[in-house]
């Protein structure tokens, strides 16, 4: 049996008394596209945090590829892409210089017509940053977390606050990345149903849910993937707006 | 090697479309060396040398130096920080090193573009006159740099956000000015102040480059608290740098 791709295994995050993670498990094999399902607060954020090396678990192992995400930052660096939720650069550099300059720190990078094609922003490649839309800020951060030919790639509210013409063209994107395993963090059911081969549903920084959209829904006997959420959970998995900044981590 | 060469060239294009951004280590030398200057010209203070090649042009260049470095530099690095910029770079493969390096390199191009429009104004409009050794006065210039910037990354670890950078180090650049000798000289100040001032970053600073354009040795007191500054500050700088809030 191959290595899995992300291999987490008993990990527990506290903040203070706050509780992010607990005793979390999730085995994702190479090639899948998994999705990681949970209200805010529930310890999606943290659990990236854990994978992308910024944070270590209190208890628990975290591997990428075998990897250590924190002992073996550079390694994990060079075989994983992040996009992170809310995609931050600098403001006033173009999309072709902040591909460029992205580029420079993969060994092997796209090309950089080639990234653009595939996200479709190869008409605003002389646009700052800060003038794009949401969406195409969206399409730019996609990019930057392919830009090193990652093996295992991280996908953060991929759609959050996207109208659905921007959400369609940023699944189609996802669709593309036949060759990469993908974890894909989500509050959006209909993203994870349509794009994922695997769920599993976080609450209150417990893994209470696993296996593929179908499974789950049936699991539970519900009528979709959002009806099954909501019995999992107990809760309606569109968040307020005002929640957002307080996903844990 | 390119990556660090591409992160100077983003830092650097950031610096330069925000226009604003370069009045600092532009504007303000020439601003000081104007309104500092007065009679200094024709005031003989070391065989040869006038105020203004011993006492005003060192107090200009520490001054720029100390600007960029422990205000500038800093308020960056938390803007990086709050609004995400740093984190994002966290998760690809750039060493938190590499981004301070660059964010170094930057500074060190504006501060000598500034100290270098403000020497040649005080050379060519006012008759200064430059250290007949440039290689000392170059290096002392890039060890007062290297100190004054790692009391600015010290800052940058130290403060949460962009506001409370831009106060820590507009509180340290006047204290550690002051103390220094920015205002007056150091004989001016009450004895303990002046003696811990001149011990600190920017009073070693401005002593060893007026030891300098004096056209004499450069003390090792100055020196060798410039050397420390740099250990300290840079140490606990890594150790305390944080990609994240």
């Amino acid at each position: 049996m191959s290595e899995p791709a992300v291999a987490v295994s008993g990990a527990t995050k506290h903040f203070g008394a706050t509780t992010a993670l607990d005793d979390v498990s999730l085995t994702v094999a190479p090639g899948e596209v998994v999705g990681v399902l949970g209200v805010n607060g529930a310890g999606k954020s943290t659990l990236v945090d854990l994978l992308a090396g910024l944070r270590r678990p209190d208890s628990g192992s975290v591997r990428v590829l075998g990897l250590d995400p924190v002992r073996e930052r550079r390694a994990v660096r060079r075989v994983l892409g992040v996009q992170l939720q809310q995609p931050r650069f600098h403001d006033s550099l173009t999309v072709d210089e902040l591909v460029d300059l992205h580029r420079s720190f993969h060994r092997d990078p796209v090309a950089r017509d080639e990234l653009l094609a595939t996200v479709e922003l190869t008409g605003r490649r002389t646009t700052r940053f800060e003038h794009l839309s949401g969406g195409q800020q969206q399409r730019l951060s996609i990019a930057l977390a392919l830009v090193g030919r990652p093996r295992v790639v991280i996908l953060d509210e991929l759609t959050t606050g996207l109208d659905p013409r921007a959400r369609r063209r940023i699944w189609a994107t996802v669709e593309t990345l036949e060759e990469q395993t993908v974890l894909l963090v989500s509050h959006a059911m209909d993203e994870v149903a349509r794009l994922c081969d695997r769920v599993v549903v976080l609450h209150a920084g417990r893994v209470v849910a696993e296996g593929t959209p179908a499974a789950v829904v049936a699991f539970v006997g519900a009528d979709d993937l959002e009806d099954a959420f909501v019995r999992i959970t107990g809760h309606d998995p569109a968040p307020d707006e005002d929640d957002r900044d307080e996903d844990l981590g | 090697m390119r990556a660090f060469a591409m992160l100077v060239l983003g830092e650097a294009r950031m610096v330069v479309r925000d226009t604003a951004g370069l009045v600092v280590p532009l504007g303000l030398p020439l601003l000081i060396l104007l309104t500092s200057t007065g009679d200094a010209a024709e005031t003989e203070v070391a065989p040869g040398r006038s105020a203004l090649d011993v006492i005003v042009l060192p107090i200009v260049v520490t001054t720029v130096v100390a600007m960029v470095g422990v205000i500038n530099l800093p308020s960056f690095l938390a803007l990086y920080r709050r609004t995400g910029i740093l984190r994002r770079l966290a998760v690809t493969p750039v060493s938190p090193l590499m981004v301070l390096g660059a964010q170094a390199v930057v500074g060190v191009v504006q501060v000598l573009l500034g100290t270098g429009l403000a020497l040649t104004v005080a050379v060519v409009a006012l008759d200064a006159r430059l250290p007949a050794d440039a290689l000392a006065a170059l290096g002392v210039l890039l060890l007062a740099v290297a100190t004054l910037f790692s009391v600015g990354l010290l800052v940058a670890s130290i403060a949460r956000t962009p506001n409370a950078a831009v106060a820590l180090g507009l509180v340290l650049f006047l204290g550690l000015g002051a103390a220094g000798g920015m205002f007056g000289g150091s004989d001016q100040l009450p004895g303990p102040v002046g003696v811990v001032g001149a011990a600190l970053p920017y009073g070693a600073a401005r002593e060893a480059l007026g030891a300098v354009a004096a056209g004499g040795a450069v003390p090792t007191t100055p020196l060798l608290a410039l050397a420390a500054a740099v250990v300290a500050g840079t140490a606990v700088a890594a150790a305390t740098f944080r990609w994240d809030r």
